[in-house]
């Protein structure tokens, strides 16, 4: 491992901590790579986070290009978001989805659209991070890897499971609670058994902050909708080391810079303590748990785009002196639309130049042991842990996403930021202080509000693909999806089987409500190709 | 005086409810009737919606470009139902441009990013005011 140095020629160690080590450092915090791991997951590795930037956008040909240009850039992970149709469980050819398909995040709904977004990637070295519906990313990443001869095992990245919060805060599956917790535990189950590599479970705590969510709400909320998973699937008679070690959280990061970092190292702890005292976790890797973040795009703003530039670089700033292990930086032009071309760049570099030339990664949680971050830390920790208190005695937490609690609470906080904003209280530059007239307000304004046209042509593309399918393979797969998710098996093979004779997303969404005793389409334009009253 | 009516809603797949929330709730804080139809809706639902519920003006929040070309059909559907609603519409992502393009479509009023609150009150208000005149 290479020796660090300031320029003055002063040896920086990896990790720096008090003189006499007492039972309390011990406690409360532990060397990195040791419980309760306030300091850091990992013992010192000198190779500072995945530098990743979002991405998707058009059909999967065209994002697959993206891919191809960011790791071009030296991009080490990838990390794609599906559009809004794929987000929310549609296909492309949906009534609804036209005038958005392919704008907003790439267009997925089949397993031939997995083969052309992931052509030519390295499946067995690139690690790819996906915010799409994880039963489908899946069950697609999965098929896609053994067609193309690499072991599903060796399969690294991520993907978002959000059955508490998607229906109130941008992506709503329109599927009963339990049936939503369901396909999370069931693809959290088959990639701790298949894919023992790969995250099955990320939770997703940026989605519903930028809700306009505080650093403690945010961690609470998480907190809460873990807890919950993890308890149905210990109640499935699993293993609590079976599955915890592929947990990871994706967290916001304002610009409240301090707050930030205690936020995530008061994180690291609760999570150790929680895995271990709670719920009896032994081996290390369930207790440790990596955290990647995305920057806030809500803290960012349409006027003067060039300022976003620096609140990248700043976040990005706080989150390499927390520690974590992967990063995607918001973009400036993210308050109109996903990055072009010329803001993944700059994103790019903005996280290469803070890793490679401030010597950010040579030190390990260099805020440790100062008696402000380790107060605040603490304070953000208590304060955390008395809000899922507090949620937890309301009653089961299933029952508050049913009744509408987290609902009216995400109301509340949206309300709260817009007057927070509006009043000034939430200071940002070029918004509400430091304005400038719209004429003068030029600066990185072209690329910002150039528009991604919809995919018209892919709708046409998709309806006659449909009709080429080998439809009595297709029914016969879709009929079993639908008996699987009677009998209460795991439902992913069943899915991965559909998958493969062509069932678009859409379909098995469909077949799944269906059988769940809700519409097939819950937005009442469809009919199920299984037939049906729904 | 009766208070006045606002349907409050977003179109299509946007699911970005901010703006749309806090305006539903600053225009109730005024002591007007806020119908808060939230996502998911099209120009069908939004003027069935409006009629059924006799809405004096019709606001509409969007952080997806898909107003781009509902704005203009619900505009159209509201003339073939002989309606009368002004409809305003508000988002972050509406450029100065667009404004310009969705006015001249026959939107009432456009607020982009940075508006201020009181404004957007304000051109409601004055809105119904001339709907009540007719």
């Amino acid at each position: 491992m290479k020796e660090n140095l300031t320029r003055s020629g002063i040896k920086l160690s990896p990790v720096y901590q008090p003189t006499k080590l007492d039972d309390d450092y011990g406690k409360r915090f532990g060397n990195p790579g040791e419980y309760p791991f306030t300091r850091g997951t990992r013992a010192y590795s000198g190779q500072g986070w995945i530098q990743r930037e979002l991405s998707g956008e058009g059909d999967a040909r065209r994002s697959n290009e993206q891919f191809k240009y960011l790791m071009s850039l030296g991009q080490t992970g990838l990390d794609v978001i599906g559009d809004s149709p794929t987000m929310s469980l549609m296909d492309p050819d949906h009534p609804l989805a036209r005038y958005t398909v392919g704008t907003q995040g790439v267009s997925l709904c089949c397993h031939e659209d997995y083969r052309q977004l992931l052509e030519d990637i390295p499946l067995d070295q690139m690690s790819i991070s996906s915010s799409a519906p994880s039963m489908f990313t899946v069950a697609s990443l999965y098929l896609v890897a053994q067609e193309r001869g690499v072991s599903p095992a060796k399969l690294r990245g991520s993907v978002i499971e959000w059955p508490f919060y998607s229906e109130h805060c941008s992506y709503a599956y329109k599927m009963p609670f339990d049936l939503h917790l369901r396909m999370s535990c069931d693809v959290i189950e088959f990639c701790s058994k298949h894919m023992p590599r790969f995250h099955g479970y990320l939770e997703d705590t940026y989605f519903f902050s930028e809700a306009g969510l505080n650093a403690v709400e945010e961690a609470a909320l998480g907190f809460v909708e873990i807890r919950h998973i993890v308890r149905t699937l210990l109640a499935r008679g699993l293993d609590i080391d079976s599955f915890a070690p592929r947990i990871a959280i994706l967290t916001n990061c304002s610009m409240d810079f301090y707050e930030e970092i205690a936020k995530i190292r008061a994180m690291r702890r609760i999570y150790a303590r929680m895995m271990k005292e709670e719920f009896g976790a032994k081996d290390p890797r369930s207790q440790a748990v990596n955290i990647a973040v995305h920057t806030s795009g809500l803290s960012l703003t349409t006027e003067q785009p060039a300022n976003n530039i620096v609140r990248g670089a700043v976040q990005t700033v706080a989150l390499g002196l927390a520690g974590v292990s992967a990063l995607e930086i918001s973009t400036f032009d993210e308050g109109y639309r996903t990055p072009s071309k010329e803001a993944h760049l700059v994103g790019l570099r903005t996280q290469q130049v803070i890793d490679l030339e401030t010597n950010i990664n040579a030190v390990q949680d260099p805020f440790g042991g100062s008696w402000f971050m380790e107060s605040l830390t603490d304070q953000v920790e208590a304060r955390i842990l008395a809000m899922v208190k507090d949620i937890e005695s309301r009653g089961d937490p299933a029952d508050l996403v049913s009744s509408g609690f987290f609902k009216q609470f995400f109301h509340g906080t949206m309300g709260r930021y817009h007057h927070q904003v509006q009043d000034g209280e939430v200071v940002k530059v070029g918004m509400n202080v430091h304005q400038m007239p719209a004429a003068e307000d030029t600066l990185l304004r072209d690329i910002s509000e150039e528009k991604i046209p919809p995919l018209f042509d892919r709708i046409e593309q998709l309806k006659a693909w449909r009709a080429a399918r080998d439809q009595a393979q297709l029914l016969a797969a879709l009929g079993r999806v639908h008996d699987v998710v009677k009998s209460g098996e795991n439902m992913m093979e069943a899915v991965l089987d559909a998958t493969r004779v062509g069932a678009t997303m859409g379909e098995i969404a469909g077949v799944l409500r269906q059988a769940w005793g809700t519409p097939y389409d819950p937005y009442g334009y469809l009919k199920s190709p299984l037939g049906g009253e729904q | 005086m009766s208070a006045i009516r606002v349907l409050v809603g977003v179109l299509g797949m946007d699911q970005h409810e901010v703006g749309a929330v806090a305006i539903a709730k600053t225009l109730r804080d005024e002591g007007m009737e806020v119908i808060y139809t939230g996502c998911f809706n099209t120009p069908e639902t939004i003027v069935r919606t409006a009629i059924e519920e006799d809405a004096d003006v019709i606001g509409i929040s969007s952080h997806s470009w898909e107003y781009l070309y509902y704005m203009p059909e619900l505009i159209e559907l509201l003339k073939h139902n002989a309606l009368d609603i002004p409809v305003v519409l508000g988002g972050s992502v509406i450029t100065e441009e667009d404004a310009a393009s969705m006015r001249a479509k026959g939107v009432a009023a456009v607020f982009g990013s940075g508006s201020v609150m009181a404004n957007v009150v304000a051109s409601v208000k004055s809105l119904a005011a001339r709907d009540t005149a007719h």
